[in-house]
């Protein structure tokens, strides 16, 4: 685990370094650094945000000195997860795409790939010198800067401790054996369901993999192929399975449909495993669930190794068809900088891009909680070929809905082997 | 002719099992948009909304723009059905009146558009509208639509054209009617039913088309309802009573218009067929 | 509404005689009259072909190009002949695809048919007062808008709460409490095969009423008098006459339920495991959904060649009816 950690960190120092090197000679730039604010005036930036990453407070405040600093506006437009990749893709190649727009960081070299990605070198340059190296590394492709780092966060255990502490469990478990036992008292008492877990909550299943140490693909000759039949990643689904058999979920969903945060906030479920911003959801959907809301880390094997984790991050980008590429720089300098970066880290709990904004976290309760497992986290593979498993229907959620309904790891694991593999094989 | 008790009653009680069949999904969709939360996650059915709510209504009326939506909606449909209609109705009128070379060709030829699998060339279409730099706009929409009803519009019609009797037309022409005036005065007003009842069709198609538009148009501003209940389902998943009250809002137009319309068109269909 | 029957023009050649004998026209106004039905056919042609005709050639165009994210973005145009159709028509996939579409289409199809035909028909015996009940309950069927009744589907059918499981279990089927109709293959074919059922019987049955309403009352008088029952008379009075008729709509329905894919893809997006996906959705997930733009115009292609050929047969009976009229 933490050889691949550190590994992966040595890499993106390479690539940091190539990018040092490769955008000293772009002089084209300077020109942009001599222009006012008013040459700004009257444009109107696009950017699109995933549902859930820009808090209303972050976004107003940023909004309001944007636009008071360079005289141009911005309009934010919300998009959903589901079908993002088509429409990115087709928006990408239009007269007027999104100038900025955030990706998921296992998808940017996808991307960056096609060539639809404007190299963001200069902006590096000036907000991220001191970004870290790990988390930059989602960002660059082939030495390129093709997107800059914007959050981080990985998931926790929400749980109402109302139902909890009914039940009889008052702190909160440590280890997976506790964290089971817990479980099996609130069923026992039977008034609340002990655990959401739908069966397709697969960046979950990624963490548990993670956790114990395998991968998803490995390297077959020259081309990557499924490593689902792999003993390690069969170990990884017996242990969703085990939890799932605590939830009522349906096992052929992902936890966003239904978004697992309203169910959750209807007061009848113990937990969720979820990102700290789904609280936020679920507060919204019913205030009443406030102050039962609790956090706690994933609990692993033991008490000092929690659970494996999907390091999920989210970069931004800016389009290489649009027409405003400074102004999009500029507005990606202000986003990024500490005011706002830190400012997102505080109103979210997400792990900011630099660790000198780490201290915007203490005292948040669901950071407390990611925390300790952030370095036993890991991610999808960061290959270009990788976001083709992504598209619907992923068959990584496949695997994980045969195994819940009765196939063994290694059934399952060849049942979607070929459909896998077609998708890694994927002509670019 | 008699027939014994048994042979009276079984049309009747099948009559009204298929009664309850084809209503049933309809009613269940506006009871669930009425009912409480409690009434719909309920381990025995709550059959009737005993103590109705709009809070469902207040949720799927909350999303942004609804109301753009609906008239683009409107727009969209209204303008592809009639533009359609009205190039039908003199196709049709050649199609059923006329004697031509190539007829059963044109025909042969509507009735193989009609198998277009429209869903399949979106992404023809998203390249021919993206290079004419029409993206974003109710107006490739509505031509698009239009052409979409049109095959089925014109040779349904072409029925109704030819169920009018000749002899109206050629009496009225005697009359010193010219063959435009014989048409307008005699066999247009003769064909309304018929042109009702051909525009259901195109309403039901164009106000259910989502593949083309989820392509055509981001911009929430020129998008469509489809795209909002299907969006709002992915979103609110099981919580049923909203999505309900989104069908509901979503199909009352059309259930409206196919009540109001079926009424006059199988009426009219009737007494044509008596005349006939 | 009417259904497009195949029947000859009515009188064209009465028409001519009298606009020859009666009112002797001039041969200019004849002429004019000859081109009349070419420029009234004018719109209808041009629009087909601008909207319907250039984007098919389009997709043709791009059915032999590799167009995948980058093609796409970057406006590539990238020729790579016929491997779209080779590397399709070689694979299982599309095969095991289409003969599940025929199959699936001949199921509902047949359904459709066969029970529109018995509802119709009963339409026709009932009193007054049923039968209006009964056409409100088939028009609010046939009404309600696809998406609509897909989202009421899987609401029926829900796994949790839904009133379908509730009330199997009331009859005694135990085992169906929690049952997850869209978690297996059948089960999922089922509900939708329903949905579609559910929905397209209206518009066959309504037809077929409103064309008995046609038949003359002396056939069947007549047929009762050489000795025949119920059966006879159906077979030798209502059949023949409703032929032209049920050739039609068994026409338009296979090419609704081939082409159904609103339904299959809404209810549950061609799952579990890609086992419900009929052609039209294949294309969409292959081209759209996994960014293959080459490779679903390919599809989109043999589609359409595929529903040609399934339609052939009644194609010619029209294109044969020329010949005889």
């Amino acid at each position: 685990m933490k050889r691949k950690l550190i590994a992966a960190i040595g890499v993106a120092g390479m690539m940091v370094g190539l990018v040092a090197c490769g955008s000293d000679d772009k002089d084209s730039d300077k020109g942009s650094e001599s222009k006012g604010p008013d040459s700004y005036k009257g444009q109107t930036l696009t950017v699109w945000a995933m549902d859930g990453s820009t808090p209303d407070k972050w976004q107003a405040d940023l909004t309001a000195e944007f636009e008071q600093k360079t005289g141009a506006k911005v309009k934010f437009e919300v998009q959903q997860w589901n079908g993002i990749q088509q429409k990115l893709t087709t928006s990408l190649s239009e007269e007027n795409p999104p100038d900025v727009f955030e990706i998921g960081n296992t998808q940017t070299a996808a991307y960056a790939k096609t060539g639809g990605l404007a190299d963001l070198a200069d902006v590096k340059k000036a907000v991220g010198a001191d970004w870290a190296e790990n988390f930059n590394e989602g960002a660059t492709f082939e030495g390129k800067q093709s997107a800059v780092p914007w959050w981080f966060a990985n998931r926790v255990v929400i749980y109402n401790k109302a139902v909890f502490a009914e039940a009889g469990v008052t702190t909160p478990p440590k280890t997976r054996d506790e964290f089971y036992a817990a479980l099996e008292k609130i069923k026992a008492k039977g008034k609340a369901e002990p655990i959401y877990l739908p069966g397709q909550n697969w960046y979950h299943f990624v963490g548990l993999v993670v956790g114990q140490g395998g991968e998803l693909v490995k390297k077959d000759g020259d081309k990557w192929v499924s490593n689902l039949g792999d003993p390690k990643v069969a170990a990884a689904a017996e242990i969703y399975k085990k939890l799932q058999s605590y939830s009522k979920a349906p096992k052929d969903k992902d936890e966003s449909t239904p978004q697992q945060a309203d169910v959750f906030s209807k007061g009848k479920t113990g937990a969720i495993i979820g990102m700290g911003w789904e609280a936020g959801t679920a507060i919204t959907a019913n205030k009443a669930i406030e102050k039962d809301i609790g956090y706690f880390t994933v609990p692993g094997e033991s008490a000092d190794k929690p659970e494996g984790v999907f390091l999920g991050g989210s970069n931004l980008a800016v389009a290489e068809g649009s027409k405003k590429k400074e102004l999009a720089k500029e507005f990606l300098k202000l986003a990024l900088s500490d005011k706002y970066e830190g400012q997102l880290a505080k109103l979210n709990g997400v792990i900011p891009n630099k660790e000198s904004l780490n201290s915007n976290l203490v005292g948040n309760p669901v950071a407390e909680a990611a925390a300790p497992s952030a370095k036993f986290g890991g991610t999808t593979p960061l290959i270009a070929e990788w976001a083709a498993v992504e598209n619907a229907p992923n068959p990584v959620k496949t695997y994980l809905t045969a195994v819940l309904n009765g196939k063994t790891p290694a059934e399952a694991a060849k049942q979607v082997e070929a459909e896998f593999n077609k998708r890694l094989a994927q002509k670019q | 002719m008699k027939r014994s008790i048994a042979g009276r009653l079984w049309p009747n009680i099948t009559a009204v099992l298929l009664i309850i069949g084809f209503i049933f999904p309809v009613y269940w969709m506006f009871a669930t948009s009425f009912k409480k939360t409690p009434d719909i996650v309920s381990d025995t059915p709550v059959w009737f909304p005993t103590s109705p709510t709009f809070e469902h209504f207040e949720t799927a009326l909350n999303a942004d723009n609804f109301w753009t939506l609906v008239r683009n909606s409107l727009t969209v449909t209204i303008l592809a059905v009639v533009f359609s209609l009205i190039i039908s109705l003199a196709a049709s009128f050649a199609l059923a009146r006329m004697r031509f070379k190539g007829r059963r060709g044109f025909i042969v030829g509507f009735m193989m558009a009609q198998m277009a699998p429209w869903e399949v060339m979106v992404i023809a279409i998203y390249f021919i509208v993206r290079d004419a730099d029409m993206l974003n706009s109710l107006i490739p929409l509505t031509l698009f639509y239009m052409v979409m009803v049109l095959p089925f519009t014109l040779l349904t019609l072409r029925g109704f054209v030819a169920a009018v009797p000749k002899e109206l037309e050629e009496s009225a022409m005697v009359d010193g009617c010219t063959r435009r005036q014989a048409f307008l005065k005699v066999i247009l007003p003769l064909l309304a039913p018929g042109l009702m009842s051909t525009s259901m069709f195109g309403f039901i198609t164009a106000w259910n088309e989502f593949p083309m538009v989820l392509v055509l148009n981001k911009d929430a501003e020129f998008q469509t309802l489809p795209l909002w209940l299907s969006s709002f389902r992915s979103t609110f998943g099981d919580d049923w009573g909203a999505t309900m009250a989104a069908s509901t809002i979503f199909a009352i137009p059309i259930l409206l218009l196919f009540v109001f319309l079926q009424r006059k068109a199988v009426s009219g269909l009737t007494d044509g067929a008596v005349k006939g | 509404m009417t259904v497009q029957t195949e029947r000859p023009p009515s009188g064209p050649m009465k028409v001519h005689r009298r606009t020859n004998g009666g009112h002797g026209k001039p041969p200019e106004s004849r002429r004019a009259g000859a081109l009349l039905p070419y420029l009234l056919l004018l719109p209808a042609v041009a629009v087909t072909l601008v909207f319907l005709g250039y984007p098919l050639i389009n997709n043709g165009i791009l059915s032999f190009q590799n167009l995948n994210m980058r093609q796409l973005i970057q406006h590539l145009t990238e020729w790579n002949g016929i491997d779209n159709y080779k590397e399709i028509l070689t694979g299982s996939d599309f095969w095991r695809v289409t003969g599940r579409s025929i199959a699936f289409t001949a199921a509902n199809v047949v359904l459709i048919m066969l029970l529109g035909t018995l509802v119709g028909l009963l339409l026709a015996r009932l009193g007054k007062r049923m039968r209006v009940a009964l056409l409100i309950g088939l028009v609010l069927a046939w009404a309600m808008p696809v998406v609509a009744s897909t989202t009421v589907y899987q609401w029926l059918f829900a796994q949790r709460f839904g009133v379908v499981n509730w009330v199997l279990v009331q009859f005694g089927f135990e085992n169906m409490a929690e049952y997850n109709w869209l978690g297996g293959q059948m089960s999922t074919f089922f509900v939708v095969t329903l949905l579609i059922v559910w929905q397209s019987i209206p518009f066959v049955a309504i037809n077929l009423y409103a064309a008995t309403t046609t038949i003359p009352k002396e056939l069947y008088e007549a047929a009762s008098l050489d000795g025949a029952g119920a059966w006879k008379s159906f077979t030798s009075v209502t059949l023949p006459f409703m032929r032209p008729f049920l050739y039609a709509t068994t026409f338009l329905e296979i090419i609704w339920v081939f082409k159904a894919f609103v339904q299959v893809y809404t209810i549950n997006a061609g799952g579990p495991d890609r086992l419900t996906e009929i052609l039209p959705v294949y294309a969409y997930i292959e081209g759209i959904g996994n960014q293959h733009y080459g490779m679903g115009s390919a599809i989109a292609m043999l589609t359409i060649v595929l529903m040609l050929a399934l339609t052939a047969y009644y194609l010619r009976i029209v294109l044969k009816q020329e010949e005889d009229a």
